[in-house]
């Protein structure tokens, strides 16, 4: 019984169900919260969680499942806007140097190297640091942080097929470069680009996470569930909810879209079914 | 060989230099000013003149980059801005932190990934193997600072079995240093054992398919002599290779896990030098781990003909 | 069956092995305890070379170190040190100290005159790089004209002008106390060697980023009396002292329940909820005289209307905010004289009620529609962060759109240095004379882009705050100029915090006091 299934199946079947969630709770999210999700009531800080806040309040009173709600949608958009970014930009870039070869390649391989010996988070940290902290920034740091992997996958792909009769016979044919690119190179270059998307998707939001937590990132009183774990420090032991509730939020999403990755790896290329 | 070695290393340089140039000019382009960190915010002008005087930031940039190049060239990274520390100290004496515990945590990683993975993919599609794949892909969801604050809250906080003071070499004292380390270390081998045991699945998988296999098995072979002489040999290349993708950009800094457990490892170093605008700091340690990074690779790239099935196929 | 078993094994294995850990560890803690007090601090000293480079725990470090030869009192005037006492000539230029007799450097030196000129002058050379070179210069209370040493004993300062202000000024924790140093601290060329001064304690290792420690110097003479601020008698009660530098707070906590530390100084306030009710722990809060501020530019087109910086102020519940953000331990004060100073007094006490309808019609009349106003903070300590996020919420209340401009501390600094803000929240370290608190707002913006408030008449009152030491001529123009502060907002005070420190109970004598500065002498261990 297993065997029919497959792991396609079981992919699937956690991971759409995990990823529905998510974008069902940021949908109702857009038109309803329980309570506003930066109004503070002082009066009743560090609330656990309970009937009138499931899952309680912080410091400052805020319930934390409104915030929750808004971080589900501003940590998606951010992680969104940077893999869109970096799979634009390393796709063109990946393109060019995989097709053209010669010195555009060395040249763009070079920068490419240079940025990836940088540790991403301290290269996101100093970009955050100079442009500001605000959402186009952190998308722009952390895009230029990935995009040298998109890069890389690119043209391997390119190079690999590049020298395929197919792309000989539509050069013979008299088809320009553009439309070599676009109609024999890009379909191919689309099957790995799309698996890296979906890993790049939970590598942005970590690091988002990650940013914040490091202190820099979304700027209050804006939620994202990195900004979220990173305040509940001080208050571990007394309001552990609060640790735990946007943990357990990344750690859902992140599975959910993992796992929908893997199902889309393998019905992309039902060969290296894993 | 050695030829091949040098030729890999001087094709680095024009890359390494190219980050040298990147550090130098972005962490000066981020506002603040070290000296006034220094002074405080009562510093008057006179103050500040003089301080940045000291620190040699009243040179035109270049003078500062060829100087900072020149005395780096010589193993001389210049002091901290911070504390006066030689640099090149500073980062040797945090990266050994940090080394220790990425080793460990990569070592521990490897051997549960390695063994793991092989048995999934020869057990594959049972219980064991849903349970193997179940567990990796839950731990890759896992972010790790959010390990790290859970294993501390429960072990440390709650149940206060390990201590967290911030850490003790092992100088002072072995048991401490060790005690210490036990979270870290613990987070950083779940972390990243999920990736590693789903490589290691997915290439043994593939193996376990070829004909070879098939051949050594029809020449009656136990399943064991198969599985340790001819699978896993083969099936680990590709995740050796991942290893070492994990140790370079690992060694290049766990700042998160360091900040969750207060430890002065490297990557806490280069965190709190750009917040603190330490320049020196900064630079030296952006080269120091990119150069890591590059002699990683290429000792990975070095190991991988070791498993190459070409040469341990017959 | 046979996993399970081997599973357990290896547990076992491990929980016996962890729990002999544990036993080693509270063994090793237990020995320690012993002969030395272990404080922490919370990031690591800069330099050894006192009143050069130097943030506060720099500065509290070196005080048990090194002495000037007056310290502060702990109501915030000079009392004698290395001087017995002192004179003043009536034209207030000249002052003659008496130095003590009996007074040693940790190399065994006698104290003498020469040591002491020694070191003033040193710090009046610039290439020291003294902090409080400044106060001596154009823009400064005075200059030095001379300083000589009619016999071994006496040490006579000549200043150019009266300036009230001479002693206050040499006793600042952030001038290094004007701690007097052996010349042998330097070495022959001049560089900075190791600070050999006079204290009760002497500097031991210092290992980066780890610890501090220090050894009781057994030659101390301490003066008669009690502990008063940093003058008074200092004892010192156990044989070494050990700053460790731990930067997480949780783990600071952990340590001084687990008895790792003893004394846990400068705790946050957040964290008192894990703390409060132990019984080996005592717990003290009190008030010192720094001061938390919200910032305006009055150079800014929309902030220069005096309107909307009221109505911005009106907003704002600062016994609410207070409460909140300092968890009940700090004091509301609309005053830039802190409320533990003496002389805050009736003027000084008016808080400021909220009032948002007054708020909204002040807005309309300044013709505000909304235009975002930018508060910058930085995440420099957790104060900083919430009072913005809660000044947000209570400007929004009457419509006021603040967008929280989040930088790090160091281009925090920066913008305020060079005035580049709209509205900033930013704290001041403890200032022990009301005319240095009032000194941080007040100053020609031109010369000093820091300062918020650049009026003629509030310099002028400032300076004559400056002209007398007598409090009965000083009191009425703080008053004056306090009211004058609140009608103008040019900055909105907030509140002064409370020190909070958490000692185990074998620890005795320990007392924070206003400075908000470690003392460690006359503390012991039982």
């Amino acid at each position: 019984m297993m065997d029919r299934f497959g792991h396609l199946g079981w992919n699937a079947l956690i991971g759409v169900p995990l990823v529905a969630g998510l974008l069902v709770i940021i949908g109702i999210g857009i038109i309803w919260m329980p309570y506003d999700p930066i109004a503070i009531d002082l009066a009743h800080p560090l609330g656990s969680p309970g009937l009138y806040h499931w899952f309680g309040t912080d410091e400052f009173g805020r319930d934390v499942l409104s915030r929750s709600m808004l971080g589900a949608r501003i940590s998606v958009l951010l992680a969104l806007a940077t893999v869109a970014v970096a799979i634009t930009l390393g796709a063109v870039l990946g393109l060019l140097a995989g097709y053209l070869r010669g010195w555009t390649d060395r040249l763009l391989m070079m920068i490419t190297d240079a940025v990836l010996a940088f540790p991403g988070i301290l290269l996101a940290l100093a970009l955050i640091a100079v442009l500001g902290s605000s959402d186009g920034s952190i998308v722009l740091a952390l895009s230029t942080a990935y995009t040298p992997s998109v890069v890389r996958v690119v043209r391997a792909t390119v190079l690999s097929i590049r020298e395929r009769e197919f792309i000989e016979a539509s050069r013979t044919a008299g088809d320009s470069p553009f439309e070599t690119i676009s109609r024999h190179i890009l379909p191919n270059v689309l099957p790995p680009v799309v698996v890296l998307a979906t890993s790049l998707f939970g590598w942005a939001m970590l690091s988002e996470s990650a940013l914040s937590f490091l202190g820099v990132g979304v700027p209050p009183p804006a939620p994202t569930w990195g900004n979220m774990l990173s305040e509940s420090r001080p208050y571990m032991d007394v309001a552990s909810w609060l640790s735990i509730v946007p943990g357990l939020c990344i750690a859902g999403t992140l599975l959910g879209v993992n796992l929908l990755g893997d199902a889309l790896r393998d019905w992309l290329d039902p060969r290296r079914q894993t | 060989m050695l030829s091949y070695i040098l030729k890999r290393l001087l094709l680095t340089v024009p890359t390494l230099s190219l980050v040298a140039v990147a550090v130098f000019l972005l962490i000066r382009l981020i506002p603040g000013d070290p000296a006034l960190v220094l002074l405080g915010e009562s510093a008057d002008a006179a103050s500040l003149a003089a301080m940045r005087a000291d620190l040699g930031l009243d040179h035109p940039l270049p003078v500062q980059f060829l100087s900072w190049l020149q005395h780096a060239l010589h193993g001389d990274l210049g002091r901290s801005i911070v504390s006066g520390e030689p640099v090149a100290a500073l980062i040797l004496q945090r990266f050994g932190l940090t080394a220790a515990v990425v080793l460990v945590a990569v070592t521990a990683a490897t051997v549960i990934a390695a063994s793991a993975g092989l048995i999934a993919a020869w057990r594959r599609n049972s219980a064991v193997d849903l349970a193997v794949v179940g567990a990796a892909t839950v731990v890759l969801a896992i972010p790790s600072f959010w390990l790290g604050m859970v294993l501390l809250l429960l072990f440390g906080l709650k149940l206060g079995w390990l201590p967290f003071v911030g850490y003790i070499p092992f100088s002072e004292s072995a048991v401490q240093a060790m005690l210490f380390l036990v979270m870290p270390v613990m987070t950083l081998t779940i972390t990243e054992s999920g990736v590693l045991t789903r490589m290691m699945r997915s290439s043994s998988i593939d193996v376990l398919q070829l004909d070879y296999v098939t051949h050594a098995r029809a020449k009656g072979l136990s399943e064991r002599a198969v599985l340790t002489r001819h699978v896993f040999p083969n099936a680990f290349a590709p995740t050796l290779t991942l290893v070492g993708l994990t140790l370079g950009h690992l060694l290049g800094g766990i700042a998160v896990i360091e900040t969750v457990f207060t430890l002065p490892g490297l990557g806490r170093l280069m965190v709190d030098s750009v917040l603190a605008r330490d320049y020196p700091v900064v630079q030296g340690c952006l080269l120091f781990t990119a150069v890591v990074y590059v002699v990683v690779n290429l000792v990975v790239d070095l190991c991988y003909p070791l498993f190459d099935p070409r040469v341990t196929a017959r | 069956m046979a996993r399970s078993a081997h599973l357990a094994h290896v547990l076992g294995t491990l929980a016996v092995s962890g729990a002999l850990a544990l036993g080693l560890l509270a063994w090793q803690v237990a020995a320690a305890t012993g002969a030395v007090l272990r404080a922490r601090l919370k990031s690591d000293i800069v330099s050894t070379n006192p009143g050069t480079r130097r943030d506060e725990n720099t500065d509290a470090v070196l005080l048990h170190i090194i002495e000037g030869l007056v310290a502060s009192r702990e109501d915030g005037s000079p009392g004698p040190m290395l001087a017995s006492r002192w004179t003043v000539s009536a034209d207030g230029r000249v002052y003659t100290f008496t130095l003590r007799s009996d007074v040693v450097f940790h190399n065994g030196a006698p104290l003498t005159a020469a040591e002491v000129i020694w070191s003033l002058q040193r710090y009046l050379n610039p290439q020291t790089r003294w902090r409080c070179l400044a106060e001596f210069g154009d823009h400064g209370i005075a200059r030095v004209l001379s300083i000589t040493a009619p016999d071994a004993h006496t040490v006579v300062i000549t200043l150019d002008r009266a300036a009230p202000m001479f002693l206050t000024t040499l006793v600042r924790a952030d001038c290094g106390g004007t701690g007097i140093l052996h010349p042998d601290s330097v070495d022959a060329d001049g560089n900075w060697r190791a600070p050999i001064g006079t204290g009760p304690f002497e500097l031991g290792e210092w290992r980066h980023n780890q610890f501090i420690e220090l050894h009781r110097f057994a030659h101390y003479s301490p003066l008669p009396g009690v502990r008063d601020g940093n003058a008074g008698g200092k004892h010192a009660l156990v044989d070494h002292i050990r700053f460790l530098i731990i930067p997480d707070s949780s783990a600071a906590r952990a340590a001084l329940i687990r008895g790792s530390l003893d004394i846990l100084d400068n705790l946050a306030a957040s964290e008192l909820i894990g703390i409060r009710g132990r019984p080996d722990i005592k717990f003290q809060q009190v008030p010192i005289l720094d001061c938390y501020a919200l910032l305006l530019q009055t150079r800014d087109p929309l902030l220069s209307d005096v309107r909307l910086r009221t109505a911005i102020a009106l907003t704002i519940d600062t016994a609410g905010l207070t409460k909140a953000i300092t968890w009940g331990t700090g004091t509301a004060d609309n005053s830039p004289i802190p409320v533990a100073s003496p002389f805050y007094g009736a003027a000084e006490a008016h808080i400021r009620q909220p009032d948002v309808a007054q708020a909204r019609r002040l807005l309309r009349a300044a013709g505000y529609r909304g235009q975002p106003i930018q508060l910058v903070t930085s995440r420099r300590d957790p104060e900083m962060f919430d009072t913005a996020v809660v000044i947000q919420a209570m400007a929004a209340q009457a419509g006021i759109q603040l967008h929280i401009d989040l930088v790090d501390w160091p281009a925090h600094l920066s913008r305020y240095t060079v005035g580049n803000y709209q509205l900033m929240v930013q704290s001041f370290s403890a200032r022990l004379d009301p005319a240095l608190s009032f000194g941080i707002f007040i100053g020609d913006k031109r010369e000093e882009p820091r300062k918020v408030w650049d009026t003629p008449h509030s310099r002028e009152l400032l300076a004559q705050t400056m002209a007398s030491a007598e409090p009965a001529a000083r009191q009425p123009v703080f008053d004056a100029l306090t009211r004058e502060f609140l009608d103008e907002v040019p900055a909105v005070v907030l509140f002064n915090s409370s020190r909070l420190a958490a000692v185990r109970s074998n620890v005795t004598g320990y007392q924070n006091w206003t400075a908000a500065q470690q003392r460690l002498w006359g503390v012991g261990l039982n």
